[in-house]
């Protein structure tokens, strides 16, 4: 279970910062960085948690000696289970500063930083030769990327020929999704600029990459939507904003999540895992 | 569910879920005894060579039942025992060697008599003759506790019941006996008539320090005629205004029965959860012994996956099921809880923000959680623990600090409200397997500790009536 801390947060980038790609990404990884964030959240930070990583390491058929690109690997929850449980070799990748340390520390704690390493950058410009992984982990945060084609293209890139790409990210069918749920916020809460399953099938055939398997997992975004709504509706009750100076107030934030877990129940939203070879 | 007419009842056995022993209803002797699912329900089923056959529905939800072993925590002994195993599990009570489990809670019933004549009354107390019985001394009670304090060392929750015990002329000195022990949560079960009448009775529990526990089936009139044999409500309600006045905090105990007061579960917690002097509500499916008088079919019984489910349904805002996790020291089926935190609007269980499921379960964890939570846990998650009680309040701190939550949230946390569903078993239902792990003891004259299901389904109860009878020279 992830801590809060109770002082001492660095204040959060600003609604305007969203704006323009740099303070999207900026904004995007001092969100997900955050310890409240990931108190509502959950350590792994996407849909399913350790499950659902194990599941699309599973389906991409990774295992032991492989060398992993863990891409927006967070505080690199998924980059460390696939060294513990599968002994790959991993590199996780993040923009967020704070991230990497944290997650450069935790694997020193768990005695996996001979075989784990955290280094920041963008993941439209990835600061790796071609050909070098043999497989890619991504999940849930290709959604926040401003440029996704050009990621899925830097993907593609560093994955060696037959190596395999394990994509999981949140699936929309922006026709049916209510306008709250397509703005700035949105898009920062992984739904706004969400696609739908064939325009991530498009995305990565575009990029060069052959659409192996996908594997829906609605029932992942409707448990990790209902948590937050109940971390977010326990902060309320208690009287605690969990982000000082967010651009989302506790209040609005349980109407945000409201509404997404509608458009989970109505068919509108979910999460998917898809599997694609190099 | 609709109730066929008996007659229309055929008993048709599903897969088995294990052996276990159990009794017959009718001569009490001990019988091999199968668990089986039927219809997605758990009946515990046996045939008596002198009866026939019996079974009861132990368990409304077949699938939830296969889960709860995970929950079983592994027994803890007494500090004494009273009994030697003579005739077997459960003719040997009083703690016999082969109970697995020390006592989290300990009853003294003080008298039979009683200021009401509920039909649904196990221990078959009442007005008038009904009543004739005993009423026990203040050194018989002192003597008690002391019994009490021998098995636990520190025992945290002792509960003076009858009878109704509030019309026990010494009813005050003995709940200050108790308190003068060190226990610190000392409750007074009671239907709350001589709180309503007598003014001056709640400021007295106050000064002692005494938790009420108050019989407080539903608001309806039909409800109170069926289990109590007369409207009470208002003398509740004033019940109940009298505790918040005195600063006396109460546990609503609704014995609940399908068909009869089952609509009523999210009224009642609705009202608990506003009321100032309410800290939890206990919800217990009606037990089917003593002079129990409703048409009632054991294939037919409430079990607690129907209550918690009726619950769910009449509070969708505020409850689901999994947020009633088993109480682990006790077989899990007999007992689940939940801590509701509330703010005069919303209502959030406490299991949506500490994961109590994974520090609880025994069985699936690779690793062992946090002790020191866990602890806190199975002391919060226990028949010892009633909402608002000193030793709870610190429990829910502790959990509240080690999982994270900020110091602006612990003190709010800390009020947590007790929500409590609990079955006890009864002459159709009693599984010996499940006895044997029962953390409610009746503390009875001579000494012994009885487990609460034996006492009122095996004859013990019974036993002790006669004996306290003679001994007072009374019919």
């Amino acid at each position: 279970m992830s801590t809060l801390p109770a002082a001492g947060l660095d204040p959060l980038p600003s609604l305007a910062d969203l704006g323009d790609d740099a303070g999207r990404k900026r904004c995007c990884a001092s969100v997900y960085e955050h310890p409240a964030v990931r108190w509502l959240l959950g350590d792994e930070l996407h849909p399913g948690g350790e499950a659902t990583t194990r599941r699309a390491l599973e389906l991409a058929g990774i295992g032991p000696g492989d060398r992993l690109l863990d891409v927006a690997c967070g505080h690199g929850a998924s980059a460390l289970l696939a060294a513990r449980e599968l002994g790959c070799r991993v590199v996780g990748l993040e923009y967020g500063a704070r991230a990497v340390q944290d997650a450069t520390a935790a694997a020193r704690t768990a005695g996996l930083d001979a075989g784990v390493s955290f280094r920041r950058g963008d993941a439209e410009a990835l600061p790796f030769e071609s050909d070098i992984f043999d497989a890619v982990l991504c999940e849930c945060s290709l959604c926040t990327f401003p440029d996704k084609a050009r990621a899925a293209r830097e993907l593609r890139r560093v994955l060696r020929p037959g190596g395999r790409l394990a994509l999981s990210d949140v699936v929309v069918e922006h026709s049916e999704l209510i306008a709250e749920l397509r703005g700035p916020l949105a898009v920062l809460a992984c739904v706004g600029a969400a696609l739908p399953r064939s325009g991530y099938e498009h995305l990565l055939a575009d990029a060069g990459l052959s659409v192996l398997a996908v594997e829906s997992r609605n029932e992942d975004a409707a448990v990790l939507a209902r948590r937050v709504h109940d971390r977010l509706r326990g902060a309320r009750l208690l009287g605690v904003e969990l982000m000082a100076g967010a651009p989302l107030a506790t209040a609005d934030a349980i109407e945000l999540v409201a509404r997404a877990r509608e458009a989970i129940r109505a068919g509108a939203l979910g999460y998917a895992i898809f599997i694609a070879g190099g | 569910m609709s109730k066929p007419a008996i007659a229309e009842q055929r008993w048709e056995p599903g897969g088995s879920l294990g052996r276990t022993e159990s009794i017959c209803p009718r001569c009490k002797r001990v019988l091999e005894a199968e668990l089986l699912e039927q219809d997605g329900r758990v009946v515990l089923s046996r045939t008596c060579p002198n009866h026939g056959h019996f079974a009861a529905v132990v368990y409304g939800n077949a699938a939830r039942y296969r889960e709860l072993h995970r929950f079983d925590k592994p027994g803890a002994a007494p500090l004494e025992r009273q009994t030697a195993v003579v005739g077997g599990c459960p003719h040997d009570c009083g703690i016999c060697p082969e109970h697995a489990q020390h006592a989290c809670l300990g009853i003294i019933e003080v008298n039979t008599a009683c200021n009401l004549d509920c039909p649904i009354c196990f221990a078959d107390s009442g007005t008038g003759p009904r009543g004739h019985g005993f009423s026990l001394s203040l050194a018989q009670v002192e003597s008690m506790l002391d019994a009490f304090v021998a098995a636990e060392g520190e025992p945290e929750a002792v509960q003076l019941s009858g009878g109704e015990p509030s019309i026990h002329p010494e009813i005050l000195e003995m709940l200050g006996a108790a308190k003068a022990r060190g226990i610190p949560l000392v409750m007074l079960n009671t239907n709350g008539i001589r709180l309503a009448r007598d003014r001056r009775f709640a400021p007295a529990l106050a000064q002692i320090g005494v938790h009420v526990y108050l019989q407080f089936d539903g608001f309806e009139a039909a409800t109170q005629d069926a289990i109590r044999g007369t409207d009470v409500t208002a003398e509740k309600l004033r019940a109940l205004d009298r505790c918040a006045e005195a600063g006396v905090t109460v546990s609503l105990a609704a014995a609940v029965e399908r068909g009869i007061n089952e609509h009523e579960v999210g009224a009642i917690l609705a009202f608990g959860v506003e009321h100032a002097a309410v800290t939890g509500v206990f919800f217990q499916p009606v037990t089917h012994s003593g002079r129990f008088r409703l048409d009632a079919d054991p294939l037919y019984k409430l079990t607690n996956p129907d209550v918690i489910d009726a619950i769910c349904a009449q509070l969708p805002d505020w409850f689901r099921a999994d947020d009633f996790v088993p109480v682990p020291c006790c077989s899990p089926t007999c007992r689940s809880a939940t801590f509701a935190l509330y703010d005069g609007q919303d209502l959030l269980p406490l299991p949506r923000l500490v994961d109590v499921e994974h520090y609880l379960d025994y069985v699936s964890n690779r690793a062992v959680p946090d002790p020191a939570v866990r602890e806190a846990l199975e002391g919060l998650w226990s028949a010892k623990a009633a909402g608002g009680s000193a030793p709870v309040a610190e429990r829910l701190e502790c959990v509240a600090c080690a999982t994270g939550m900020p110091p602006e949230l612990r003190d709010v946390a800390a009020r947590g409200f007790m929500v409590v569903v609990q079955d006890f078993q009864d002459p159709y239902t009693l599984d010996v397997g499940k006895l044997r792990k029962c953390c409610v003891a009746e503390i009875v004259p001579d000494g012994r500790l009885i487990p609460f299901c034996a006492y009122n389904s095996v004859g013990y109860r019974e036993q002790i009536r006669a004996q306290q009878a003679i001994g007072n020279g009374a019919p």
